[in-house]
């Protein structure tokens, strides 16, 4: 019995210093989070932003952001599947983007073999015509797609990105044909405000606050947000509100490598909880207009496998996947 | 007058000592980094963006136009130097400027370039800050069919880059032009030329091309050439400063590409490399000295450097008066704004105009600042190509795979650095000119998408393409561009007859 | 040995690049008949390569002729040693950064590779110069300018 009970103490002891261990390495971690683009992009800055409140809010000890940019991000999404595999102190951000890009670029990895960890930033979308619009509602433009889909120029982003996506729901939501949207993809927000500014297109599509500005100022008209409900500040009713039904977000999350353990899952979840909580972080939020779309864990998870099977159908049906 | 008065409040917060600092500081960082090959001003910006964190609005955005500029005259110095153009719009300046440093006349050529960017800033600066309302509404007006009207004019206008035969000349430019297909159609998300890689989806990065073709290639064939005495270095030849005739030859290429970078840097789609192709054209058309263009001619490099900093200027137009990031520099200042909660666009101007004036009158002093710091560093800059040549040639070697690697640490990519290096060496030991591959590249997607662009408006129409006043002119310039040397060659050859 | 057609000698560099060019134009047709999605309205993604192919073609038949022409120019003298230096200097670097030797290795040895291009024989010399400007490079562009560069076993003690 005593020597039972000796090493049972021991053990004891050992699992306490053991546990110790752990938490202290699992509190104060070394992270690693790859920005699947270029400097200066949403998905770098976000990146780098995260890197601030982790190590502000004491969540991580220190945080090391690298790029690799490439291919809607794809490139550095088979990095963390391939090469990062099992390595519990790296993160990836990523978003809905990467979603479209996977499909169209026909990656041989995809979002099924990461390890989701949580959603931190959303945007909804604005659809806005220029100030001298016939078009005074969602309405009116849903009228003008249905009676001819080819003369209702779409100004947005890039090609199968999510503005080219809201514009496919949009015209399917209003029963207009999804694959006869005369949809103009332009690199960068500047260039598309450009052509709406100029009068030289019918509409135009992208995250609210690329055309904040202008719509403030009177240059553009705001027809609606794809949002659920009413934005706060945003003076102007939503899809569903003229019966058109839609809502759709540029998200924005962050990821893991496949094969982590359910403990190293949950520690990195604990980690980024911490950081979506501190003052850093919420700082960080209003300084950049992002707007707060907190979701970790398994909701998180099953929020990523809906929006998966969206695209995919999306795409498909607009014809940029086959 | 208005405008004026509000640019001498600018300038009163400007001048305060501390911001000269900061101002100083942004030219010295943006320099430093902006040497790196393939690093251009807006990552290095935006690699310098958390350095900025800690200011207040003023300073920070005074910080930020240094180390634009000092990012800008970092990627020159290294094109005229060491043939490593450190960004796209640097390109051309390569061309004449690498040719001056190599028969040991570097000092001018970085002395024209930088008072030649002081000159074209300043004069860009005061243009932003008079007409900025009035030709802002003009340049959202530009619409994709004008845009490409503006590429057949400059493709036009490449053939300046030929040297003397089109069959060469032509071949360099398809090749740039089978380049640009690589990677993702814009308008349709279709890959093109990828084979499958996928770090081929986003295309070939101008700067590797330019890199491997100027850096690398010719480090290839100066090495090729070397056991049998090839060409020499000389650091330095005759004066290191300016003559007055380098001056005489300077001025009007500054003011002609200060005309040319300001209005197309202005507009949306307009760009940095556009104005300098037109420019380094248009001087070696108006030369009073041919025969020294593709040897190292003063014009080559004032004119088009020139252009480069007004398109700098030009770009904060849309920027700063309807909120238009026209460039990637502009995205990111556009970040810097955002940090503060400021939103660029039409009531910035109204809303904080100790900003947008600080930030105007800020460009003024960085670009001061850019000429103290680095005109009496010409000196020791040209005392760089004394250094022995196999550790010069490493160096620069060295040089252009850490700019390529900072940029995207890829295999890929340096396997694409080692590729264009040996067709640069290719095309220099069998006489095809370099320029054009590059041109093509630049050029040919940008052309390709806004002819689309404006085709699918029209739904097919092709009389779009002739129906704006805009393009219809820009097409009429390309067309007598392209007829006028036969034509005067002509008269010419009549007049000859007629003696 | 000088290529012959008819009786003409032929310049084999425009013929090489003529087959060169001809190969390309092919390459892209073939790429682009592979393109499947078209555009609704307007011009779609395959009229750019058809007529890039074209011009290509056209640009071969040029060099074709230009071969037949005239008899080869007398070209300059060359070494070809010196550039495999660099370009294996290039390609060791690709290799060290795969293997995970990091950015200081790699440049040490590029570094190295092209100087011996230039004709120096103190390798060890160069390699040392090499780790130097390598190390100075790494530190003040990592440290100073939080720039992220390919980290290997050096990179991980400083």
């Amino acid at each position: 019995m005593r020597i039972l009970g000796r090493g049972l103490r021991l053990a004891a002891l050992a699992a306490i210093a053991a546990a110790g261990l752990m938490t202290s390495a699992f509190a104060q971690p070394e992270l690693k989070i790859m920005a699947p683009a270029a400097p200066g992009g949403g998905w770098d800055q976000t990146a780098r932003s995260m890197q601030q409140a982790l190590v502000a809010s004491g969540a991580a000890k220190s945080v090391q952001v690298t790029n690799v940019p490439g291919a809607g991000g794809t490139v550095g999404l088979a990095q963390l599947v391939n090469a990062s595999k099992g390595d519990p102190n790296q993160l990836m951000v990523n978003g809905f983007v990467m979603v479209g890009a996977i499909l169209t670029n026909k990656s041989p990895v995809t979002l099924d073999q990461v390890t989701p960890i949580a959603r931190l930033t959303g945007e909804y979308l604005a659809i806005v015509v220029p100030a001298d619009s016939p078009h005074k509602s969602a309405k009116d433009l849903a009228a003008a797609l249905k009676a001819d889909p080819a003369k209702v120029t779409w100004a947005g982003g890039s090609a199968g990105g999510v503005d080219h996506i809201a514009a496919a729901l949009f015209a399917k939501a209003v029963g207009a044909d999804p694959t006869k949207i005369n949809y103009i993809p332009f690199s960068g927000g500047g260039e598309a405000l450009a052509a709406l500014l100029g009068g030289r297109v019918t509409a135009g599509v992208s995250g609210y606050g690329e055309f904040e500005g202008q719509i403030k100022a009177g240059k553009l008209r705001l027809l609606a947000v794809t949002a659920p409900n009413r934005l706060p500040n945003v003076d102007a009713p939503t899809l569903k509100e003229q019966g058109i039904d839609l809502d759709i977000a540029n998200w924005r999350s962050v990821v893991a490598p496949p094969g982590l353990t359910a403990e190293q899952r949950r520690a990195l979840i604990d980690t980024i909880d911490k950081m979506a909580k501190s003052p850093a972080w919420q700082e960080i939020l209003k300084q950049k207009g992002w707007d707060d779309a907190y979701l970790s864990g398994d909701p998180f998870a099953a929020f990523l496998k809906e929006e998966q099977a969206r695209v995919a159908d999306v795409l498909k049906s607009v014809g940029l996947v086959k | 007058m208005d405008a004026l008065a509000s640019l001498g409040q600018g300038f009163l917060v400007a001048l305060e000592p501390t911001k000269l600092l900061y101002a100083l500081i942004g030219v010295f960082l943006g320099t430093a980094v902006g040497v790196l090959p393939g690093i251009g001003p807006a990552m290095t910006v935006a690699l310098l963006l958390p350095v900025t964190f800690k200011l207040d609005p003023t300073g920070s955005l005074i910080m930020f136009a240094g180390i634009y500029y000092g990012g800008m005259y970092g990627g020159s110095t290294t094109a005229i130097l060491i043939n490593t153009p450190g960004e796209s719009a640097s390109m051309i300046t390569a061309l004449e400027g690498n040719r001056m440093a190599r028969a040991g006349r570097g000092g001018p050529a970085l002395a024209t370039a930088a008072i030649g960017s002081f000159v074209a800033g300043c004069i860009a600066t005061i243009a932003l800050a008079l007409f900025s309302p009035s030709l802002v509404e003009l340049a959202v007006k530009f619409g994709p069919e004008d845009y490409f009207a503006l590429m057949v004019l400059a493709f036009v206008t490449v053939s300046a880059t030929f040297g003397d035969s089109p069959l060469r000349g032509l071949t360099s430019l398809f090749l740039g032009l089978v380049l640009g297909l690589i990677g993702i159609d814009t308008l349709t998300g279709q890959a093109r030329l990828s084979f499958g890689v996928p770090e081929l989806l986003d295309g070939v990065e101008v700067t590797t091309l330019a890199v491997g073709l100027f850096a690398v290639g010719e480090a290839m064939f100066v090495a090729s050439r070397h056991r049998f005495g090839g060409d020499d270095i000389i650091p330095v030849r005759g004066s290191i400063w300016m003559t007055r005739e380098d001056w005489r030859r300077s001025w009007k290429p500054w003011l002609r590409g200060t005309a040319l970078g300001f209005p197309i840097g202005a507009l949306p789609a307009g760009g940095a490399e556009i104005p300098t192709f037109l420019s380094y054209t248009i001087e070696k058309r108006l030369t009073k000295h041919p025969e020294e263009f593709g040897k190292g001619a003063i014009e080559g490099v004032a004119g088009p450097e020139a252009a480069n900093n007004a398109s700098a200027a030009g770009t904060l137009m849309p920027l700063l008066t309807l909120g238009l990031p026209t460039s990637a520099t502009a995205a990111i200042l556009l970040a810097g704004f955002q940090q503060y909660g400021l939103n660029p666009g039409p009531l910035l101007f109204a809303e904080r105009p100790d900003l947008v004036w600080g930030l105007i009158a800020s460009l003024f002093v960085a670009n001061v600042m850019l000429v103290v710091l680095n005109l009496p560093l010409v000196g020791l800059w040209v005392r760089l190509l004394a250094i022995p040549q196999p550790w010069l040639y490493a160096g620069i070697l060295v040089f252009a795979a850490m700019g390529t690697i900072a940029a995207n640490p890829s295999p890929v990519e340096l396997v694409m650095l080692l590729a264009f290096g040996a067709l640069g060496f290719l095309m220099r030991r069998y006489d095809y000119p370099i320029a054009p591959v590059i041109v093509g590249l630049i050029l040919g997607p940008l052309a390709e998408a806004q002819l689309r662009r404006a085709l699918s408006i029209s739904l097919g129409d092709p009389l779009i393409l002739i129906q704006s006043p805009i393009a219809a002119g820009l097409l009429l310039l390309a067309l007598i561009a392209l007829i006028a040397p036969f034509a005067l060659r002509g008269l010419s050859r009549f007049r000859g007859s007629e003696d | 040995m000088p290529l012959r057609l008819g009786g003409r000698s032929l310049d084999p560099v425009p013929l090489t690049v003529g087959v060169v060019l001809s190969c390309l134009a092919l390459l892209v047709v073939w790429d682009t008949t592979g393109l499947t999605l078209s555009s609704v309205y307007g011009m779609g993604p395959k009229a750019t390569p058809y007529l890039i192919a074209t011009g290509l073609a056209a640009l071969a038949i040029g060099h074709f002729i230009a071969s037949l022409s005239a008899a080869s120019a007398p070209r300059e003298a060359a070494d070809h040693g010196p550039v495999a230096w660099i370009g294996g200097g290039l390609a060791a670097v690709v290799a060290i950064l795969w293997v995970g030797g990091g950015f200081i290795v790699a440049m040490m040895v590029l570094f190295a590779a092209t100087a011996r291009a230039f004709g120096r024989r103190a390798i060890l010399q160069d390699l040392g110069i090499g780790l130097v400007l390598g190390l100075a490079m790494y530190l003040l562009f990592t440290k100073l300018l939080a720039l992220s560069l390919p980290q290997g076993p050096i990179e991980h003690i400083l």
